[in-house]
């Protein structure tokens, strides 16, 4: 190891030993310890660190209730966008389950108003009776006619 | 709520998902961007208009290419970058008169703190220090050193390699460490006498 590596490992990581890459910290608190110069070097540094932690940043009164109602342009969604973030919404999800639910069911409601109104061309011989009394009288009818033959 | 969710939100036009965003940056956002531009006004501006970019590219966002805070810092780093090209250099807190309050609130910190005038002093001498770096530096070490993130992270942020990042922050470092260097031995304080010349 050598005071020029040393350097860079402290001035890119910084002086605290704890953020020093694990596969040369070893090496680096050897040297450390070998050396009185290395460790002034290396206070040094730890003091310029703290230096720049006592750095004050100002308040910034207001400034999120500025951020907060400042005018945002209108967002522009796609239908399909609209669609999805209806049925599945981001906020207060469970609450807002059924419509996830009212549109499973949906095609099950459309099948049963369908087939309540279309036969799709399948035919019953029952539609020709109005009655089963009106059979019945048929089949009557039937036997009397073959019998007379 | 996770940032996809709050940001799937945000594509949907959903206010509360901007709001809880906003609360949750604020301070980094509004803190780094100070530390690259070194006043309080233009600070607050370029924030405001970092939200609203979020807002406005909200669908821009690759969860699995950057975190949030990530492509936030980002963008205010580029409007600072915007910033400085256009006005040229950093105006500080001290040549700025909208700027006079955030003094007073600074000394008033200072003295609640009762931080001694040598000591004032030589936070001045560096904040004067940090203010004159190269832009690049001053943001490499205000991303690594003071909002903590990766090298990796910062060095995306900067657009960057992460070679080039750690020879910003390395230079840096051993340009505020020479002006401090140089104001203790003005004072006659040399305590660096035992320490190698590099």
């Amino acid at each position: 190891m050598k005071l020029e590596n040393f350097l860079q490992v402290i001035e890119v990581y910084g002086a605290d030993s704890a953020r020093w890459p694990e596969n040369l910290r070893e090496d680096l608190e050897a040297f450390l310890s070998k050396n009185q110069s290395v460790r002034a070097l290396l206070s040094e540094y730890s003091q310029l660190e703290q230096s720049l932690d006592k750095i004050a940043i100002p308040d910034f009164p207001g400034l999120e209730t500025r951020v907060l109602n400042q005018a945002l342009p209108l967002r522009q969604q796609s239908l399909t966008v609209k669609l999805i973030s209806w049925l599945v919404p981001t906020e207060k999800f469970g609450a807002n389950l059924w419509r996830s639910a009212i549109a499973a069911c949906l095609p099950l409601v459309f099948g049963i108003v369908l087939g309540n109104y279309y036969s799709f061309g399948i035919s019953s011989e029952v539609d020709e009776y109005d009655y089963w009394e009106d059979e019945l009288a048929m089949i009557a009818l039937t036997d009397i006619s073959e019998s007379e033959v | 709520m996770t940032d996809e969710e709050l940001m799937r939100a945000v594509c949907n036009g959903e206010q509360f998902a901007y709001q809880t965003i906003v609360k949750q940056h604020l301070t980094s956002i509004s803190h780094y961007a100070f530390r690259i531009l070194g006043n309080q006004k233009d600070s607050e501006d370029i924030t405001q208009e970092t939200f609203l970019k979020l807002w406005i590219n909200a669908e821009k966002w690759q969860p699995e290419k950057a975190k949030l805070s990530t492509w936030l810092h980002r963008i205010a780093h580029n409007l600072c970058i915007d910033y400085l090209r256009k006005h040229g250099s950093i105006q500080t807190l001290e040549n700025i008169e909208e700027g006079e309050d955030s003094i007073e609130n600074l000394r008033d910190w200072q003295e609640s703190h009762e931080i001694s005038e040598t000591r004032t002093q030589q936070d001045q001498i560096l904040k004067n220090a940090i203010n004159n770096l190269p832009e690049n530096q001053r943001s490499a070490l205000a991303l690594c050193h003071y909002s903590g993130f990766s090298h990796k992270d910062a060095a995306a942020i900067m657009n960057v390699s992460v070679k080039a990042l750690e020879s910003a922050i390395t230079r840096a470092k051993r340009s505020l460490r020479k002006q401090l260097r140089d104001t203790n031995n003005n004072k006659g304080e040399d305590t660096t006498a035992s320490s190698p010349h590099m």
